[in-house]
């Protein structure tokens, strides 16, 4: 491959949230081309004029080679060679099948989307290879809260893929001086730890509401890990990869930050807020809430022992306190401190 | 969709075979190409070992054949080889021990693949396969008219003509695309008794003989080494697993897919010997496709696709039945399971097979699946490769990487491995269920639920009396698994034969026990009207696993896992060798 390709590449950025955003401007630092979809015309004039996307990430001036569009078509013109997948999952499905037509099979793309397919319980990489054209595929995964990577604070993440070219391509578009890319082979560990710990987040979110201190948060970090472990590895995850940046990283990250999404969503409903009140507040997606009920459920037929996913799936559906839940937690009889029996 | 359109009663062997004219194809002139194919496969292979240690890799090679040589009793007919195989390697090893500078190692390694080229280049003679085009349904149907006198009043033959061999399936498909591109047939492995019947069937259908690879140990017997040579096989030997013979045997693969020349490879290395169907497959030789037609499209060359196809094969009895499952067994529990018998394919079994084939009104069923390209994606009529959402593939994007054309080991290994998986899946969905299936699977799940505490082993060393149970509970839970995969078969997970689709309970459950492992001594399944009971509990696990992997076994499935998953770590392993190369 010549040394330059990446450089003189093309990329699109599907989708202009936060990590959307903050993931086109680290890749622009690498690539002289970069188009970024948005919904909103109005989002789509801001960074092109402004070079701004003031809704999700006030502190970042984007690069000047990052062009915002609201058609698919124009961002796809004349073909791309790497494509980031930055969309909520629910909206994966349906939106790989409007892009696949789009696309002319050279492209490799990574997906950066922390949540699992409702009812069919498909990894991302997984619907989006049903719906696209193309085989290579990877996933961005990591402890990435967006407004520090945008204000230029150090920090890492992990490229897994199938494909040895899909790594080492994506570390190629996003290492900076600030932001340090790890590999992976472990897919499917790299996703399901991305998406579980979004549970935990709501979890911990609720800790603090209630004012609770580091000694209660551990024990839901640790405990909440082997409850992760435990789930990934049954679904073919290697449980190393939970020691890593994706796994333990990003769950200590999103397990102490208030800046995350689904820690707000917990922290408001220990606080007594209704669940729908704190999604209209927080204006984007909260993936923790759809994973819960998701894991929850298929953890109970699978009969695997998550009994703090089982908790947040029952917080999330209302009418008990989080005071209840945490007694009844405390409550269980003794048991050995293991992941994996 | 796939069509379920049935050769017409005209191409059956005894009415047809007169009538088909000779279809030249590129194998035709594999005499010609011979040498070229060669020269490309030496060129290739040298390439592979352009930068590693010759001495090391000539050295391990030189011991390993060696040993072999120590251990391997020559026959007859193997005396020769067995002479020039040592005659060369004693000439490597003196080499070796020469200096670099005197002796060439490159020279030496090159004397290497030649020597292995020479081995595994096939033949191809068209008034050889005049003949044998022409003897074998001669054969086949004096064999069906000797022993069906015996047995059915003349009125009875028609209709038993038309049971015997029924080919179903996307037969017109892969005609269109044998002249498209280059055919590689992925067929499953029961029996020995496939390489025939598969030459066969290609025959029936019109296509131009294909290459196959061939188990060296068949070429010692002359007659078969006449035919084989002769009919464009080219032989295999497992006991070579060195380096360099392995990327000889692939390069010789993919020169022949190169040159246009249709081919067949048991993906599943060897024949099945649990009995089901394969669900790990060899991807060494099945990345050559890949590699053909890249090959193909870096040097422009028309019709550069290669179309893989799968096929599966349904028999009511497999002749190596018995012996298959006990090497099963013993592999996968070692000191839990105690050998009792060795039996061998003599030639006097192999005539035995054909005649209970034809003498019993039992047939085999063919199914010619829905072609793949090499990374597994549908192909359609026109040999496109179709994506999801309406997209088309063109498998040169897939073949880009950095803006460029070219091979990519690690990525070319995964496509593989990808073509691998599906046509695994295609196998099982491709797969026709017979009556001796299901009867085998639904007695064996009834016998297995009275024994839920017994580990598989255990279990197979019931006691005569214990193996028993009575006719209508039998027939109550083979009329629950029917109507169970009945709704499989409406989902598109597998076909049921006619006699499945059509007969009342009683008729079928009668059908498939009458035959059942019909050639073996012992009664597979056996009812006197009021019990059920199995004379052979391993035959009965051998033909009940057609039916795994499916997810429709409740209790027996969880050892199924258990012996899985102590075959899986060794075979994972043989997917690489140390060296990176595909095993």
């Amino acid at each position: 491959m010549p040394t330059d390709f990446w450089r003189k590449s093309k990329v699109a950025v599907i989708g202009g949230g936060s990590w959307g955003t903050v993931l086109a401007q680290l890749v622009s630092v690498n690539c002289n081309d970069v188009r970024i979809w948005v919904r909103e015309e109005e989002r789509a004039r801001s960074i092109n004029s402004q070079r701004m996307n003031p809704d999700y990430v006030q502190e970042l001036r984007l690069n000047p080679h990052v062009k915002a569009y609201v058609e698919l078509e124009r961002v796809l013109d004349g073909g791309v060679d790497g494509v980031i997948w930055a969309l909520p999952s629910k909206a994966t499905r349906a939106e790989s099948r409007r892009i696949a037509r789009l696309m002319s099979g050279t492209e490799f793309l990574w997906h950066a989307t922390k949540g699992i397919e409702e009812g069919s319980l498909k990894r991302m990489t997984e619907v989006l290879r049903e719906e696209l054209p193309i085989r290579r595929i990877g996933v961005i995964s990591g402890p990435n809260l967006a407004t520090e990577i945008a204000r230029g604070e150090p920090a890492a993440t992990v490229v897994a893929s199938d494909f040895q070219e899909v790594i080492r391509a994506g570390q190629e578009l996003l290492n900076t001086p600030k932001f340090r890319v790890y590999s992976s082979t472990d897919v499917v560990g790299i996703e399901w730890a991305g998406t579980l710990k979004n549970i935990l987040a709501i979890a911990s979110g609720a800790l603090d509401g209630m004012g609770l201190g580091w000694n209660a948060r551990s024990m839901l970090i640790s405990r909440g890990l082997a409850e992760m472990v435990r789930f990934g590895v049954a679904m073919g995850g290697q449980e190393g990869t939970f020691l890593g940046l994706a796994g333990v990283g990003d769950l200590l990250a999103t397990c102490s930050s208030p800046l995350s999404r689904n820690y707000r969503v917990g922290s408001g409903l220990a606080k007594g807020q209704t669940l729908a009140r704190i999604l209209e507040e927080l204006g984007s997606t909260a993936e923790g809430v759809q994973t819960a009920r998701i894991v929850a459920h298929h953890a109970r037929e699978r009969n695997i022992y998550m009994p703090i996913t089982q908790a947040v799936d029952t917080l999330l559906s209302g009418g008990v306190t989080v005071q209840s839940l945490m007694s009844s937690l405390m409550a269980r009889p003794p048991m050995p401190d293991r992941a994996l029996s | 969709m796939p069509s379920n359109s049935k050769l017409s009663t005209a191409s059956h062997p005894a009415i047809r075979f007169e009538q088909v004219p000779i279809v030249e194809g590129s194998l035709h002139r594999m005499n010609e190409l011979r040498s070229s194919v060669l020269s490309g496969v030496k060129r290739q292979t040298l390439k592979d070992f352009e930068n590693g240690k010759l001495d090391l890799l000539l050295g391990e090679a030189l011991y390993a054949e060696k040993s072999r040589l120590k251990h391997e009793k020559a026959t007859l007919f193997t005396r020769h080889r067995k002479a020039t195989d040592q005659e060369v390697w004693a000439q490597i090893q003196s080499g070796l021990l020469s200096p670099a500078a005197v002796v060439d190692r490159r020279k030496l390694l090159s004397q290497v693949i030649s020597h292995y080229g020479d081995e595994i280049g096939g033949h191809f003679d068209p008034r050889v396969y005049w003949f044998a085009t022409r003897s074998v349904p001669w054969f086949f149907s004096w064999l069906l008219n000797a022993a069906s006198v015996q047995r059915f009043l003349p009125w009875g033959m028609t209709q038993s003509l038309e049971s015997r061999l029924t080919i179903l399936g996307e037969v017109p498909a892969l005609q269109k695309l044998a002249q498209k591109g280059t055919v590689l047939l992925v067929p499953t492995h029961q029996s020995n008794i496939d390489s025939v019947l598969i030459g066969y069937i290609i025959y029936l259908m019109r296509l131009p003989p294909f290459a196959y690879g061939a188990g060296l140990n068949l070429f010692s017997n002359p007659i078969l080494n006449f035919f084989m040579g002769n009919l464009g096989a080219y032989t295999v030997d497992r006991r070579k697993t060195n380096p360099i013979y392995k990327q000889t045997l692939k390069h010789y693969s993919a020169e022949l897919l190169e040159r246009n020349i249709h081919s067949i490879f048991f993906p599943g290395g060897g024949r099945s010997r649990s009995g089901a169907i394969e669900s790990r497959l060899k991807l060494g030789l099945l990345g050559t496709g890949l590699d053909a037609q890249l090959a193909n499209l870096k040097s422009g060359r028309p019709n550069p696709n290669v179309y893989v196809v799968p096929m599966v094969m349904s028999y009511h009895f497999v002749l190596e039945a018995g012996s298959l499952i006990e090497d099963y067994l013993v592999d996968a529990g070692k000191h839990r399971f105690l050998k009792s018998r060795d039996e061998s394919s003599q030639l006097s079994q192999v005539a035995g097979f054909f005649w209970k084939l034809f003498s019993s009104q039992t047939g085999i069923t063919v199914r010619v699946g829905r072609a793949l390209d090499i990374f597994g994606n549908f192909v359609d009529d026109e040999g496109r490769s179709i994506g999801p959402n309406g997209t088309q593939i063109d498998p040169r994007a897939w073949l880009t990487s950095g803006g460029e054309l070219k091979a990519d080991q690690q990525r070319d290994q995964e496509y593989t491995r990808e073509l691998g998986d599906k046509i695994s899946e295609r196998f099982h969905r491709e797969n026709t269920v017979l009556t001796s299936h299901l009867v085998a699977f639904s007695f064996f799940e009834t016998l297995r639920r009275r024994y839920p505490d017994l580990d598989l082993f255990r279990f197979l060393r019931l006691s005569l009396p214990q193996r028993s149970i009575p006719w209508p509970e039998f027939l109550e839970q083979a009329e629950r698994d029917h109507s169970r995969l009945r709704q499989m078969a409406d989902r598109g997970q597998l076909y049921l034969s006619n006699d499945l689709l059509n007969r009342t309970t009683e008729e079928w459950v009668r059908d498939g026990i009458r035959h059942l492992g019909l050639m073996h001594e012992a009664e597979v399944v056996r009812t006197d009207g009021s019990a059920v009971w199995t004379e052979d509990m391993t035959l009965l696990y051998y033909y009940r696993n057609r039916l795994t992997g499916y997810g429709i076994s409740l209790l027996a499935d969880s050892f199924d896992k258990d012996s899985a998953r102590m075959l899986a770590g060794r075979e994972r392993a043989r997917d690489f060798d140390a060296n990176g190369f595909l095993a």
